[in-house]
């Protein structure tokens, strides 16, 4: 029980933390309290984070890690775009065709770990730099100048720019300030958060995240849960990539560019150990949604570009210090023990 | 003869426990002393305090005379104190010299001085008479010869009063002799060494004098060891009078279809001509010395290693299995690894889990979801079926005592339900109690019908516990005999076996 109280405790922290600092930024300019501006795009932003997170997240579980998470994203939105542009694919079509796409990498990346018994960080390094030079190239070549997939099908812009206002249930309507978005985000939250925790297939990945040795020698098919976990985190990839062309509106090359160090943040701020065997789905989302607190609002006290990377190095700093902290209490305690 | 390490009324508290109660020992110079005790008797706390890594409560804690208090190990390495630990402090990608100077490097300019270091070096181990390449690389060197780098580490500190925490419990017997020989030598310069392990029979061979804990007591207090018997030396230990059990011979069916037979069997890492038959409830030993082959051969069998020839058969036809999952699944085999830590628990999950792993598909409601009930249950049937000591189900496995850690790991292939187990050095570093209640366990597991492979180095527990033993050495079988466990006749039997090889 000690375990999962400690766990809970940093949950709890991290809530209480950003809400703490939501208000203290809200406090120092108003402008930071303004659904529209402020608010409406920190969550929608949020969900697109916390989906990516999940991505990293599952090879977590394992010990692994994924550089390539954002250009997996990058190959999603490329395929789906492609389809709504060149086969006019709905919607939904283009969609599941991304994010199969995206499981597919995964696939390969995870058979290709399993095969060379190469780490997991050289395989996935070497995956981000093959796929951004297709992506660039597949772009370069069929839009030209554009570098952009624009064809936009029916419904796109609904995810962008709607809010739960325009989802009602008769007369009541949900909240303005809750995008769309959040919606496959919460989705993705419950099905990570009940696999890992109550399922045969997230132990499996815990265990043999935990300890690699133990978990084959105790008959659990290691070599096929290291796929799985690499697939998982293709999917995931994929679907936030979709989800972050979505905001964006067109398909383009730069899309997951930028997400590949926040997908650590999230995961490793919410309690999930780099080491593998431990994760934190919830405190993904909660971690994400703290730093991206931080950034907007220090970015809305009009503070510099440098400063706020500066600020988020500390962050990222702290938040790979935690599962260190935490071993240091954790070694108190049995020290206590004794 | 001086006292170089006096410490009077040491006590030392945890939460929620006392780990030394106003603990006195002295250590004199040139004598080997024994530090005895079962597992969670207070030894380490002891030898934590020695080396400055707790602080005691209370007491004094002299060296040569002067009174000291140790906030750090490295104090306690400024005052001539060493310790060689169970587990090996070296870098194995750094070569024998630079570990042996590894704490203070000599410095020219803030240069290593490479050859004031090999000169260092190589005084440390003549003085342990000793001879090895100092340029070799650690993670080349044998187990022995490791713990001889430790040793020559700690001499150049000069160390007066050298610690050696069971340095016998991963070595061969011809090592332990020249490990031996390089105690003896280090006591004859003077030293004063104190030394921790199980095997009584060594300890009877290489101490002078003994002080025994129990519960955090020194009930026995740097006396003579020759004044005590091995037995009254274990009555102070348990506490109690261990009554001597009287090992029977088991009655097995060898008419019955063997549960598992090998042909002729050849694996890619050497093994040659291997046939042996388990019978249905048979104890099958394999005694051998470290190295000789017999955890290898069970690996190659559960799919680890190749085969490269010959056969298995289980019940009766020959199968072929690929990997441990195979091995659990299709035909019910289970293997209790001796590298427990490593590679037989998840240390940082729960009992709970730990006992479930084997099991998982067994214990699943809709949706592929554990069921938690049924998990608790089955860990409660096996924690106290083993009489495993824990809070409760949710206890960390890293909290546990050596003891209890590899009873968690026995419970996974009971759990399981296996029909054949092969058990892997299951008592090395395990107190004398805990390892009689493993025989106990063993023979009544087999009487159950559970047909165990015993692979083990402990000549004492393969006699006591083994229906029949096969001694291994350097990868083929060189002796089958069945087990009339008398030790003085078996033990002969099995020596010569080895020597006529």
């Amino acid at each position: 029980m000690k375990f999962k109280k400690i766990f809970n405790d940093q949950r709890v922290v991290l809530t209480l933390l950003t809400i703490a600092l939501f208000i203290f930024f809200g406090l120092r300019n108003s402008a930071f309290f303004n659904v529209d501006f402020v608010i409406y795009p920190l969550l929608r932003d949020g969900a697109t984070l916390t989906v990516i997170g999940l991505a990293q997240l599952c090879v977590l579980s394992i010990g692994h890690l994924n550089l390539a998470v954002g250009r997996m994203a990058a190959v999603s939105a490329l395929v789906a775009g492609a389809s709504y542009q060149y086969w006019g694919l709905t919607l939904v079509q283009g969609a599941i065709l991304g994010v199969l796409a995206g499981a597919l990498l995964g696939a390969i990346t995870g058979w290709i770990i399993v095969k060379s018994q190469v780490n997991a960080f050289i395989v996935t390094l070497a995956m981000d730099f093959a796929l951004l030079g297709l992506v660039t190239f597949i772009y370069v070549t069929f839009t030209g100048a554009t570098a952009a997939f624009t064809t936009k099908p029916a419904g796109m812009d609904y995810w962008r720019s709607k809010s739960l206002a325009d989802f009602c249930l008769g007369p009541i309507c949900g909240p303005k300030a809750l995008p769309m978005m959040l919606v496959p985000a919460i989705f993705c939250l419950i099905l990570v958060s009940f696999m890992f925790s109550k399922t045969r297939l997230g132990r499996e990945l815990l265990s043999t995240g935990s300890n690699l040795r133990a978990a084959k020698l105790s008959g659990i098919p290691v070599e096929n849960r290291v796929m799985t976990a690499h697939i998982f985190s293709g999917t995931l990839a994929g679907i936030g990539g979709l989800m972050l062309a979505y905001t964006n509106g067109s398909f383009t090359a730069a899309i997951g560019s930028q997400v590949m160090l926040p997908s650590f943040l999230g995961p490793v701020l919410g309690g999930t150990l780099l080491a593998g065997g431990a994760v934190a789905v919830l405190g993904t989302f909660i971690g994400t949604m703290m730093t991206l607190v931080i950034r907007q609002g220090l970015s809305v006290q009009g503070i510099g570009l440098e400063t706020l990377n500066i600020a988020l190095g500390l962050v990222l700093l702290l938040a790979l210090s935690v599962g260190q902290i935490q071993k240091m209490f954790t070694s108190i305690k049995l020290r206590g023990k004794k | 003869m001086s006292n170089q390490l006096l410490i009077s009324k040491v006590s030392k508290a945890f939460p929620g426990v006392q780990a030394l109660n106003e603990v006195n020992l002295n250590l004199t110079s040139g004598t080997v002393h024994a530090l005895l005790g079962e597992n969670g008797a207070g030894k380490s706390t002891l030898i934590k305090i020695i080396t400055g890594v707790y602080l005691a409560d209370s007491g004094s804690l002299k060296v040569e005379g002067v009174e000291k208090s140790f906030h750090n190990p490295i104090e306690s390495t400024h005052s001539g104190i060493a310790v060689v630990h169970q587990e090996r402090n070296l870098i194995p990608e750094f070569s024998v010299e630079e570990n042996i100077t590894l704490h203070n490097p000599p410095l020219k300019l803030g240069i290593i001085d490479r050859k004031e270091r090999t000169r260092l070096a190589k005084q440390a181990l003549e003085t342990l008479g000793f001879e090895i390449d100092l340029t070799e690389r650690v993670k080349n060197l044998s187990v022995a010869q490791m713990q001889l780098v430790e040793i020559a580490k700690a001499l150049v500190t000069n160390a007066k009063i050298i610690l050696l925490d069971e340095p016998t419990a991963s070595i061969t017997g011809s090592e332990t002799s020249k490990l031996f020989d390089v105690i003896k030598r280090l006591k004859s310069q003077g030293n004063a060494i104190l030394f921790v392990s199980h095997k009584l029979e060594e300890v009877y061979e290489i101490c002078d004098t003994v002080t025994v804990l129990r519960d955090g007591v020194s009930v026995l207090e740097s006396m003579p060891l020759a004044d005590y018997k091995q037995g009254e030396i274990v009555d102070l230990m348990v506490g109690r009078h261990l009554a001597e059990r009287k090992a029977e011979t088991r009655r097995v069916d060898r008419n019955a279809t063997p549960v598992i037979e090998l042909k002729n069997l050849q694996t890619s890492l050497g093994h040659r001509n291997i046939s042996l038959s388990l019978y249905p409830g048979e104890v099958l030993g394999m005694y051998g010395l470290v190295g000789a082959g017999r955890s290898e051969l069970a690996r190659s069998i559960l799919g680890l290693h190749a085969i490269t020839g010959g056969e298995i058969l289980v019940n009766g036809s020959v199968v072929k299995i690929r990997n441990f999952t195979e091995a659990l699944h299709k035909y019910r085999i289970g293997y209790v690894t001796e590298n427990r830590k490593e590679e037989g628990l998840f240390l940082d999950f729960p009992v709970r889990k730990n006992i479930s792993v084997t099991i998982l598909a067994k214990i699943l409601q809709r949706l592929s979801v554990i069921n938690p009930k049924k998990e608790d249950d089955i860990a409660t049937k096996y924690v106290d079926r083993l009489g495993i000591k824990v809070v409760d189900n949710n206890q960390l496995a890293l909290t546990l005592s050596g003891g209890n850690q590899q009873k968690v790991s026995v419970s996974k292939w009971l759990a399981a339900e296996t029909k054949i187990l092969i058990i892997d050095e299951p008592t090395v570093g395990v107190d004398v109690r805990t390892k009689a209640s493993f025989h106990e366990l063993i023979t009544e597991l087999a009487n159950e019908g559970l047909s165990i492979i015993l692979i083990s180095s402990d000549l004492a527990e393969m006699v006591a516990v083994a229906d029949r033993i096969l001694v291994m050495r350097r990868y083929e079988f060189v002796g089958d005999l069945d087990n009339s466990k008398d030790y003085q006749s078996m033990s002969r039997s099995i020596m010569n076996s080895i020597q006529a090889s």
